[in-house]
């Protein structure tokens, strides 16, 4: 099959990301063998979404409501698979993002730690939507916001979420600007900040949350705004940003074609070059210098889309409150290796909110 | 990289049971790319075993048990996986061998269901040894008797464990004759039923478990064992059989040669011919009739190991209510498929037991 090259390229490059986020292993190798153009991909992983959605209802309606769960979730993470990148088709996009939203808000009460979508205020009367998850085994619990990144969503953090929980921390899932829900009418912004603290006003107005012990995790782009978020944000106590990028606009030129288009979609602009000059805002220098709080800097050694020196960059400017786990093996987000540093961060985070 | 044939089969087979089962995908795809020669297989997994075991004795010496657990069963899974059919090097399968029962054991009390090692008294003053993990958010709980293959065991049964016990059922993993820590001394034997009878004997003495409710599922050649001790073993209230041979001996010539020798070691035989003569007795003409119980049949048209007409005759034949799940697109063990049949699967036992 003579596959087109934006096809070959995410099968290459996205399979350990895919599978740590929620893929089924057999479902990522049937539909990506399935799929020659890409046009095709949307429509091809959104059947596969479908397969589950169906199968969660029929587990729903006998109410075998833990399968109902497992099943709904497959389907949400299938949809937004076929999404993500997808932004030369607005329609499919849209379509398969609301299945996302959908199936996963399906799925949220029968989860082993169920969750809640909430939405709180946000600028200019608007709402800005998360997803809140509480360990039903510690009360008041610390909690961790979780932050996506270009292409990836509030719901795609859920097994990231898992981890915290299990740990006794609650986590606040969010889409930002730019990011799911917020994406259709709000740009990306650098100043991620002012999101941030929407969530954590909201998060002090809530009686079962412990809102003087928050950290907060962000991957890929979602690692530049945990750093920006950090250095000014000071209700922030320990953060954890993974293969963020230091200086976005000089990344732009090296990244895959899907990944720029998707990048110009999502800053609202108008063409490469106009997004090329938006992003040069999204840079942390004279930024990463004000972090205070602990750090975690993760990053991989064979990132292709964001290089190594950045994170040793962002590390090195945070100073001695910055920790830098460096993996030689890692590529982007550290994904192919997530037993090296999935538990392991979310080890290192307890810790620093228990020590108050 | 020119591979020998058996590594070649092993990838091209195995990929989906060993990700299902727990083997994290990127250790798959590196692990096997490394491997050349079938000799270097052990070793290989071995040392994939040993990396996630160092990462499990850091994380409980930090005190960091929940990451302790989930290390520690990697390691077991990579061991495990090492030595499942490496019959060719006897001293290596017995070292990793070793390294799974010892790491996946440190593991137990660490994980979100914990569990415990059993000792269940067997024939001879010997001994079978099984895992016993128990639903904390339910009294008294019925049980699940997991039931594994020719080449897996107790262990590798962790991830089906889970399904039961999210839904309120506890589980008994046992190793019995011819698997684990029973292979090296017992063959494995057609009338499983005794493994069975003893293993719910132990039950029945456990203040913790609702022995009255004892449900059996058993994989590959687990799926032949568990009809028949569903069929001599009245305590069993319901069975599930996963891709379970009618009768072995009938296509034993479809096996890969690593298989075929794995039936040859574990049933105790010189040769093959010994091993079929000895298998001749592993067949359900005449056991079918005998279950009473309720029966599920799950089974894969593309099993290239079992005719997936010997799933029809089982159920044919069986003698009481039976359900046979035949699913077009599913290999041996529908590993390629976990999402259609695992979660099912746990909610037609929950319903059975009344869970």
């Amino acid at each position: 099959m003579a596959r087109d090259e934006q096809v070959q390229s995410a099968i290459d490059n996205w399979a350990p990301r895919f599978i740590a986020n929620g893929i089924d292993y057999n479902d990522f190798i049937r539909v990506t063998s399935s799929i020659e153009s890409w046009d095709d991909w949307c429509q091809a992983w959104s059947a596969c979404g479908a397969m589950h959605e169906q199968m969660a209802e029929h587990a729903e309606a006998q109410e075998n409501y833990i399968s109902a769960a497992y099943h709904y979730f497959h389907a949400a993470i299938s949809y937004h698979f076929g999404k993500y990148l997808f932004v030369r088709h607005p329609d499919q996009l849209r379509v398969a993002h609301d299945h996302v939203v959908r199936d996963y808000q399906h799925a949220l009460p029968y989860f082993d730690f169920p969750g809640e979508r909430v939405t709180f205020p946000y600028e200019g009367g608007a709402a800005m939507p998360a997803i809140l998850r509480k360990p039903w085994h510690t009360p008041k619990p610390p909690i961790v916001i979780l932050v996506p990144g270009l292409d990836s969503v509030k719901e795609e953090l859920h097994l990231y979420g898992d981890d915290f929980l299990r740990r006794g921390m609650a986590v606040l899932a969010l889409d930002g600007p730019g990011q799911g829900e917020m994406e259709f009418d709000f740009p990306l912004r650098h100043d991620y900040e002012v999101p941030v603290r929407y969530a954590i006003d909201y998060l002090e107005s809530r009686p079962d949350i412990d809102a003087r012990r928050i950290g907060l995790m962000g991957v890929s782009f979602g690692g530049q705004f945990a750093v920006r978020a950090a250095a000014f944000e000071p209700r922030i106590k320990a953060a954890i940003e993974n293969c963020g990028p230091y200086n976005q606009a000089t990344n732009f030129r090296n990244r895959p074609r899907i990944s720029r288009e998707t990048m110009v979609h999502r800053l609202k602009a108008a063409n490469e070059e106009e997004a090329q000059q938006k992003l040069q805002q999204f840079n942390l220098q004279g930024v990463a210098e004000r972090v205070s709080c602990p750090m975690l800097v993760i990053q991989g050694r064979r990132d292709r889309l964001v290089p190594a020196e950045q994170g040793e960059r962002i590390a090195a400017e945070i100073g001695s409150s910055a920790e830098l786990w460096l993996f030689e093996d890692g590529n982007h987000v550290c994904n192919n290796i997530p037993y090296k540093h999935r538990p392991q961060q979310a080890d290192w985070m307890r810790q620093k909110l228990l020590e108050r | 990289m020119a591979r020998d044939e058996r590594v070649q089969s092993a990838i091209d087979n195995w990929a989906p049971r060993f990700i299902a089962n727990g083997i994290d995908y990127n250790d798959f795809i590196r692990v096997t790319n490394s491997v050349e020669t079938w000799d270097e297989w052990c070793q290989k997994w071995c040392e994939c075993g040993a990396m996630h075991e160092q990462m499990g004795e850091q994380a409980e010496a930090a005190g960091n048990y929940e990451s302790a657990a989930y290390h520690y069963l990697h390691a077991a899974m990579a061991y495990h996986f090492g030595k499942f059919l490496f019959l060719s090097h006897p001293d290596q399968l017995r070292a990793a061998h070793e390294r799974n029962v010892a790491v996946y054991q440190r593991a137990l009390p660490y994980f979100d269901m914990p569990g415990e090692r059993v000792a269940i008294p067997y024939e001879g003053g010997s001994t079978m040894y099984g895992i016993l993990r128990k639903p904390w958010h339910v009294a008294k709980p019925p049980v699940v008797i997991l039931v594994p293959g020719l080449d897996s065991v107790k262990e590798e049964m962790h991830n089906y464990g889970n399904v039961f016990l999210e839904r309120g059922m506890a589980v008994l993993a046992i190793d019995g004759p011819g698997q684990g820590e029973m292979e090296f001394e017992h063959p494995m034997r057609h009338d499983y039923e005794v493994a069975i009878r003893h293993a719910i004997d132990y039950l029945e003495q456990r203040p913790d478990v609702d022995a009255g409710r004892v449900g059996l599922m058993g994989v590959s050649m687990g799926g032949y064992y568990a009809p028949r001790a569903a069929a001599f073993e009245p305590r069993v209230k319901a069975a599930i059989a996963v891709a379970g041979g009618y009768n072995i001996t009938g296509h034993f010539d479809r096996l890969p040669r690593l298989t075929r020798d794995a039936f040859i070691a574990r049933s105790a035989s010189g040769s093959e011919q010994e091993a079929l003569e000895k298998l001749a007795s592993f067949n359900l003409e005449g056991v079918m009739e005998k279950v009473r119980c309720p029966l599920l049949i799950i089974m894969g048209r593309l099993d290239r190991l079992i005719p997936p007409s010997d799933a029809e005759r089982m159920a044919a034949e069986a003698g009481g209510e039976v359900e046979l799940w035949m699913f077009e697109d599913g290999n041996h063990v529908c590993n390629n498929i976990v999402y259609k049949h695992r979660p099912q699967m746990a909610d037609w036992m929950r319903g059975q037991l009344r869970a």
